[in-house]
């Protein structure tokens, strides 16, 4: 008996949605001739999507992408966390104001809970070389409150 | 037994359907007993019946509503706040509020309405907030307008709604903000705008809708509150048909993702006749930036330059006489007198922070802004040797300075004695570099607050904060004490008047018995992030009423001797601490309990130690140590009666004997 309820457990845990244990699907945000970048929305109420224009080692200033989402939360604040991981050790860290109070830098800023945004256009980046190798990415948008807006696991892998 | 097996055995058989059961039976969250309940993401069909009637807030977003009706919520008749945010709801039926006479605010944020019964929104006495935000609506006759005459904000952004003229009868006399974002507006009728003549001090926000054209006089002698033109192509068409209107805040700004035309002094041609005190131009490029761009602005107040891709300002600009409030942030000055100051005597409030380029103060620049009480010099890469008399020279009304996170600043003896009334100072995340024994600060008579967190100070020097003796409120988080210790002698000594003093992240050991004993006025003492012990909370005993924060510090076991010092304080955190629960430490444990209500952070205040209670909350934890001194003396009864009845069997087993000898 006991070894039966040990098993229904293990399958209520182990069923989407129940245990919170379903991950969402990894998808491509661009794949080109040296260049391919994949992510994970790591937010466990929802799924995003991303995709970048231009796909090359050689990264071009000013890149265009577009991003579709539904808001969880108001967004007058909004901040970007991102982590650059290679095998395993840190290599960057660094935090960018997207909208704050004084200067919402982006038309989006300012929208609420609920609301769907698509955004299709720069990002206002630096230009650069990615060197060869895999990198994971850890990017996390949170508002005011530190509430998650959009969470995603991404790897780079540049050949 | 059998019943159960029989469930388990159904769970599996209707997976599918139980699971709906067994989200809906997930709890609210309780914000606050039988008033604020969260409900969001719950999939939920129906309002749940755990939830009490009383409920006044209700956070209902994420669920599953297609149609709501006047059943819907019939039971939370005292809701005042409720929010349906994409709840997938196509229909709002007859009535559906009837009965809800105190709702004073509802958000339908995010639903795919497909109709609003006339009578959808009556009941409510005092409706005064209604979000209707991209909810597809094309027409504002969709709205009924029945109950809408206490609306105060109306919130209909992300629609696709193209003309702004309100039906006839929309009551608009208490209307205060009226919010169009993102919808598809290119023009503005004048009768869309006499029609909000009721509503006074009125807030528009057309932010996202391209105007291409408004009806000449159509704001003629009309007065808002504010105003937003966020995002729009052509300002000099919004400038022209907003003459002769009074207008209190203009938003004018445009953004990263937006087209706009360039900037010129025609373009603000049209404002030459109207009244405006506070203008925003964000983001926007200025086409050869001339000493008469804002001629038209006569009577402007504040200006907001925000990113405006500036290297300099022109010297002798016009009709800037009266500008209180100028805010250049985000620009690309390479030296402080390239904003040519002299244009803005009546400047008060002076904001450059986050200069794109390493920001040169030079000398004198700012010495023609005599009324300046606020300057914001923060995040522009600021580096100097010797600061700040030369180039603060003559801001003696400065009342508020923020010169953090900038570069290596060199302070000598008195180094604002340029600004003598200064009341507060904020330098954190600046590197300061003061020689032994100077006095920085020295006579700042009226500084009340000091920000000198991460300045990697040397607080060695017991001169450093001498001449404040009027300091409140002292950050020193982030900065190394020698020898990871607050001495009987030490930098605070010269500061008596100290109500708040941040010491967290100093990588502090222990603080002397005497460290604080000049400090009588203390109110607030963060010692949070260190490697105290409990002998440290020595150090508090002649203070009363304090808030102490003591969170992740390394205290085990707090001594029966010291719990008076802890008692005698207002409020307490002792979270992530590895302490002790065990019997060595039962008369803090004790103690504990007792006063749970001056303790923040219970959630969190967990043991340490012994590892069977490894994680356990310290309120939870039962200990009692006295059962040794019980134990012992049930024992002495225990073998007293043995002894007793051992006697009475020996005396039986005797007389049996002699008995039958």
């Amino acid at each position: 008996m006991k070894g039966f309820t040990a098993a229904l457990l293990l399958w209520a845990l182990g069923s989407p949605r129940g245990g919170g244990g379903e991950s969402w699907p990894t998808h491509v945000a661009c794949r080109g001739g040296n260049l391919e970048v994949l992510y994970q929305s790591c937010d466990p109420r929802q799924d995003f999507g991303f995709s970048v224009d231009q796909c090359s080692k050689q990264l071009e200033p000013n890149l265009n992408i577009r991003f579709g989402i539904i808001l969880r939360e108001d967004i007058s604040e909004l901040f970007l966390d991102l982590a650059l991981f290679s095998q395993g050790s840190s290599i960057l860290n660094f935090s960018f104001p997207v909208c704050e109070a004084d200067l919402p830098k982006f038309s989006f800023c300012g929208r609420r809970k609920g609301e769907q945004i698509y955004y299709a256009g720069p990002v206002n980046n630096l230009g650069f070389e990615i060197p060869v190798g895999e990198y994971q990415v850890r990017l996390e948008l949170y508002n005011q409150d530190h509430s998650t807006v959009a969470c995603a696991n991404a790897t780079v892998l540049c050949s | 037994m059998a019943s159960r097996v029989g469930c388990f055995l159904l769970a599996v058989l209707f997976g599918a359907s139980c699971k709906v059961i067994t989200s809906s039976d997930l709890m609210c969250t309780e914000k606050e007993a039988n008033r604020t309940y969260n409900c969001e993401n719950l999939g939920l069909r129906e309002i749940p019946d755990t939830l009490p009637n009383t409920t006044e807030f209700l956070e209902f977003g994420f669920n599953f509503l297609p149609t709501i009706q006047n059943t819907t919520f019939s039971r939370l008749i005292n809701l005042t706040f409720l929010d349906l945010t994409r709840c997938q709801i196509n229909w709002v039926h007859e009535d559906t509020f009837q009965n809800h006479h105190q709702l004073n605010t509802i958000v339908l944020t995010g639903n795919p309405l497909i109709f609003m019964a006339e009578t959808s929104l009556n009941g409510p006495k005092l409706l005064k907030h209604l979000f209707l935000t991209q909810t597809g609506i094309s027409h504002l006759e969709f709205i009924p307008v029945h109950n809408l005459e206490n609306l105060e904000s109306l919130h209909l952004g992300s629609n696709h709604i193209s003309s702004i003229n309100l039906p006839e009868n929309f009551p608009t006399r208490n209307l205060k903000f009226l919010d169009f974002q993102n919808n598809a507006i290119h023009y503005i009728s004048s009768k869309a705008i006499n029609a909000l003549e009721q509503a006074t001090d009125l807030s528009l926000n057309f932010n996202g809708n391209d105007i291409q054209g408004i009806e000449p006089g159509a704001f003629n002698l009309k007065t808002f509150q504010s105003l937003n033109f966020g995002g729009t192509s052509n300002l000099a068409v919004v400038l022209k048909g907003l003459q002769n209107a009074t207008i209190q805040s203009l938003w004018l700004g445009t953004f990263e993702d937006t087209d706009d035309q360039d900037l010129t002094s025609a373009t603000f041609e049209g404002l030459c006749k109207t009244s405006v005190e506070s203008i925003n131009l964000q983001k926007h490029h200025f086409n050869g930036f001339s000493s008469s761009m804002f001629r038209c602005f006569t009577g402007l107040q504040e200006l907001d330059l925000t990113a405006t891709h500036l290297q300099e300002l022109p010297s002798g600009i016009e009709g800037m006489n009266s500008l209180k409030k100028l805010v250049l942030s985000a620009n690309s000055f390479a030296q402080l007198c390239q904003i040519n100051a002299a244009s803005f005597p009546s400047l008060m409030d002076l904001y450059i922070k986050g200069n794109m380029k390493k920001l040169d103060l030079g000398i004198r620049c700012l010495e023609k802004l005599e009324n300046l009480r606020k300057l914001d010099l923060s995040h522009s890469d600021i580096e100097t040797s010797d600061c700040c008399n030369l180039q603060l020279k003559n801001l003696s009304h400065l009342q508020y300075l923020n010169l953090s996170y900038n570069d290596p600043f060199g302070l000598q003896d008195q180094a604002f004695k340029e600004c003598p009334q200064l009341e507060l100072l904020d330098l954190a995340f600046t590197h300061l570099r003061v020689k032994a024994l100077q006095s920085p600060f020295q006579n700042l008579h009226l500084l009340q607050v000091l920000n000198l967190s991460r300045c990697l100070l040397d607080t060695s020097n017991q001169h450093l904060l001498a001449g404040l003796p009027d300091l409140r409120h002292l950050n020193l988080h982030g900065n190394h004490f020698q020898g990871g210790s607050i001495s009987k002698t030490n930098l605070l000594q010269p500061v008596g008047s100290l109500e708040i003093l941040i010491l967290s992240s100093c990588d502090l050991l222990s603080i002397d018995q005497q460290a604080f004993h000049n400090l009588g006025k203390m109110r607030h003492i963060d010692l949070s992030h260190n490697r105290l012990t409990g002998d440290s909370i020595e150090s508090l005993s002649h203070l009363k009423g304090l808030s102490v924060n003591l969170a992740a510090n390394n205290i085990r076991i707090i001594p029966l001797h010291l719990l008076p010092t802890l008692s005698q304080q207002s409020t307490i955190n002792l979270s992530h601490n590895p302490l002790d629960c065990t019997c060595s430490n039962i008369h803090f444990l004790t103690w504990y309990k007792e006063n749970l209500h001056k303790l923040e952070g219970l959630e969190e205040t967990t043991c340490a130690n012994p590892p069977l209670l490894r994680g356990v909350k310290l309120s939870d934890v039962e200990l009692s140590c006295r059962i040794t001194a019980v134990g012992i003396f049930f024992l002495i009864v225990f073998v007293f009666l043995l002894i007793i009845l051992l006697i009475f069997a020996v005396k039986f087993l005797l007389r049996w004997k002699y008995q039958h000898i």
